[in-house]
């Protein structure tokens, strides 16, 4: 008896469908506490990871506070990245499921900078205290520090999917390749800026100061917000005590700021710290004007 | 043979209190033995099956079969705490990883179990009404706290006062129910599930208050110096965590050093779990790792040797109530004879009359059977429930 073609036909579509590789997996859901830890998940874990940053862009992240829903959506995630020295203070007080949670700075514990900052509390006079500020947290400034933080990421993403560990180490060791070129141009930029001490409108450059052995005295200015006369005062006995030509500031600052500095015969340099996404392009980029600014800052532009 | 049934029903139908006698009699000798046994054997399913689902538990050093019925059934004294510590180096080992467990408070009978979210997956716990736990101060509860007292989500659930870990007692916490789990069969149908840090908040070793240093009131600060504020006893400390005083919230001290009641410890494989036992059972530790398999396993093994000296017992009650039983027939077939002897003058032969007694016999026993037979089917269909009612509560 003779099988009709269309029959042979699908019988073989069949057997070519079974032997077929399977569907590719889900990819990852990562979920993370702010925009840098979203970029270094993206770039190790390319296509096989969806990563996810639910803070609106104009907060904060270190001290957002997700509506439960926002919280509840955290608890779906296959990792939940963590920055570690007590950033994100929403995740004390948060529901979250501590088998997926990575702290990405754990294996750098002993580097992260304790502030010492702040008044502290306790009830009764042998009570334990407890502060509201204590570590610094911007960790990602830092590029080797940022290179720890990858190679968390790494370790949790392949983990989680053994299959890819081959594709994750290829991502991170070029994401690595991109932040150890970073740390030479901050290394360059910043000696070429001078010994003289630095001032900061507020204390989140504490890893940068280590990194590039800075003097870094900091004020607690708002760049939307001019100075009134306490705060120049607050600044001149900081200035003349270090001789600073230049400040550190986290977004540009008023007009009237910057006329006053510069009535002071200081400097403004923007150097973002990019714990949200930045408004023009990506961690890198971003990382990539800070060093600008602070190269064009030593050419006296 | 047909006659002799008739016969014999009718018989047995114009005496029905002294064939219900029998019948019941037989029912109680044949059905008890069995039912009992269908019992304790859906017990001992129903026991294992939840100790089988728990990988392993860490707590203090002692008994452990106190350890498993505080953490596996939410039953019995809370054991000596343990600290959050010893699960993040169990963690840190990544041999396993431990879901938390904080049990001792009570919220309107129900016993609160403070934990991680994990918790709920672990168990396959699923959400019927409302939502998951996401912040301090929510709680999720099961099917039977939910029926028992009315309760749903949105609605408010408090915390009583007594302490086992402060004779004085502690400050009760209003917790908002975020939702209602589905009913499952055991023990976590009758608790209510907080985020173990809110068990720390009920426990007094987080709390939230108004900013010390920034308050007008002289008496609520003892001191005030450079950089350290120390509060006095009139500082009032909230209550109720709402949207609006939950950044207040904070923990002295280190919270690694918290109390723990114990940890489930899920290995991440057979020979990370043995390796695990290996590690930690011979220490000197203050704590101690058990398969609660193993310690269900060995309380069975006691309560079923008790239960082959009661067997033994009643299959010597049930020899000898059919002993009595026969002697009953026996008497009775004598009372009979007169009755007996009318048969034969009317022309019954010897083999009728005793097939008419064998017919009686036959239907009493066949009437026992039956009965036993329902019951059993009854009893087959309904026995998780019951034995979920017995065990659960």
């Amino acid at each position: 008896m003779r099988i009709p073609a269309r029959l042979t036909l699908a019988f073989l579509s069949l057997l070519l469908a079974a032997g077929s590789p399977a569907v590719a997996d889900e990819p990852v859901l990562v979920y993370t506490v702010n925009y840098p830890l979203a970029y270094f998940a993206q770039r190790i874990g390319g296509d096989s990871v969806r990563v996810v940053f639910p803070a609106p862009p104009d907060v904060d992240p270190a001290f957002w506070q997700p509506d439960p829903d926002t919280i509840r959506t955290y608890q779906t995630a296959d990792i939940v990245l963590l920055n570690g020295a007590d950033y994100a203070k929403w995740v004390s007080s948060a529901s979250l499921p501590r088998r997926r949670l990575v702290d990405t700075s754990r294996a750098v514990a002993e580097r992260i900078v304790e502030t010492g900052a702040g008044v502290v509390h306790s009830h009764g006079p042998g009570g334990e205290s407890h502060g509201h500020t204590g570590t610094a947290f911007t960790l990602w400034l830092d590029p080797t520090l940022a290179m720890a933080q990858t190679a968390a990421i790494e370790s949790a993403l392949t983990r989680a999917r053994p299959s890819s560990a081959t594709a994750f180490e290829s991502g991170r060791v070029a994401l690595d390749a991109d932040l150890a070129a970073l740390d030479g141009s901050f290394q360059r930029a910043f000696a070429s800026l001078g010994d003289e001490p630095l001032l900061a409108s507020h204390p989140v450059y504490q890893y940068l100061q280590r990194r590039y052995d800075l003097t870094i005295d900091a004020l607690l200015w708002e760049p939307d917000v001019t100075p009134d006369e306490d705060d120049w005062r607050d600044l001149d006995a900081l200035a003349d005590a270090g001789g600073a030509r230049w400040m550190l500031w986290e977004d540009e600052p008023t007009a009237a700021t910057r006329s006053g500095l510069a009535e002071r015969g200081i400097g403004v340099v923007v150097v973002r710290p990019l714990g949200n996404r930045p408004g023009d392009g990506d961690y890198l980029d971003g990382m990539r004007a800070n060093v600008a600014a602070i190269e064009r800052a030593a050419a006296g532009e | 043979m047909i006659d002799s049934f008739y016969l014999a029903a009718r018989y047995l139908l114009h005496h029905p209190g002294r064939s219900l006698l029998v019948v019941a009699c037989l029912v109680l000798v044949a059905g008890l033995p069995i039912s009992l046994d269908r019992i304790l054997s859906e017990s001992e399913r129903q026991l294992t099956a939840r100790a089988d689902a728990t990988p392993m538990l860490i707590g203090s050093k002692g008994s452990a079969l106190d350890l498993v019925m505080g953490a596996v059934y939410f039953g019995g004294q809370a054991p000596e705490a343990i600290s959050l510590a010893e699960i993040e180096a169990i963690e840190a080992s990544g041999l396993a990883y431990g879901i938390p467990l904080h049990t001792g408070f009570t919220a309107r009978g129900a016993p609160i179990v403070g934990t991680s979210v994990d918790y709920f997956e672990f168990r396959g716990l699923a959400i019927a009404e409302g939502k998951s736990l996401a912040t301090l101060g929510e709680c999720v509860i099961g099917a039977g706290v939910a029926d028992r007292l009315e309760i749903g989500p949105g609605d408010t659930l408090v915390s009583a006062p007594e302490s086992p870990f402060d004779l004085a007692g502690v400050y009760p916490l209003k917790m908002r129910v975020a939702g209602v789990l589905a009913p499952s069969g055991s023990a976590d149908d009758l608790a209510v599930f907080v985020d173990v840090k809110t068990a720390w908040v009920i426990q007094g070793l987080g709390h939230g208050h108004q900013d010390l240093t920034a308050v007008d009131d002289p008496s609520l600060v003892v001191s005030r110096d450079d950089g350290r504020v120390v509060a006095s006893a009139k500082v009032v400390e909230y209550q109720e965590i709402t949207a609006a005083n939950q950044d207040s919230f904070h923990f002295h001290g280190e919270s690694s050093t918290y109390p723990l009641t114990a940890a489930l410890l899920v290995p991440e494989d057979e020979r990370a779990g043995t390796l695990l036992l290996g590690r930690y059972v011979a220490g000197d530790q203050d704590f101690q790792i058990v398969r609660p398999r193993a310690v269900i396993g060995d309380l069975l093994a006691t309560i079923f040797r008790v239960k082959e000296i009661l067997d033994g017992a009643v299959a010597i009650v049930s020899v000898a109530a059919v002993l009595a039983l026969a002697l009953v027939f026996s008497l009775s077939f004598r009372l009979r004879e007169r009755e007996l002897d009318t048969n034969f003058e009317l022309g019954a032969s010897r083999s009728t009359t005793a097939r008419l007694l064998t017919a009686e016999l036959i239907l009493l026993a066949g009437s026992s059977a039956l009965i036993v037979g329902m019951a059993l089917w009854l009893l087959d269909r309904y026995a998780p429930a019951i034995v979920r009612t017995l065990l659960v509560g």
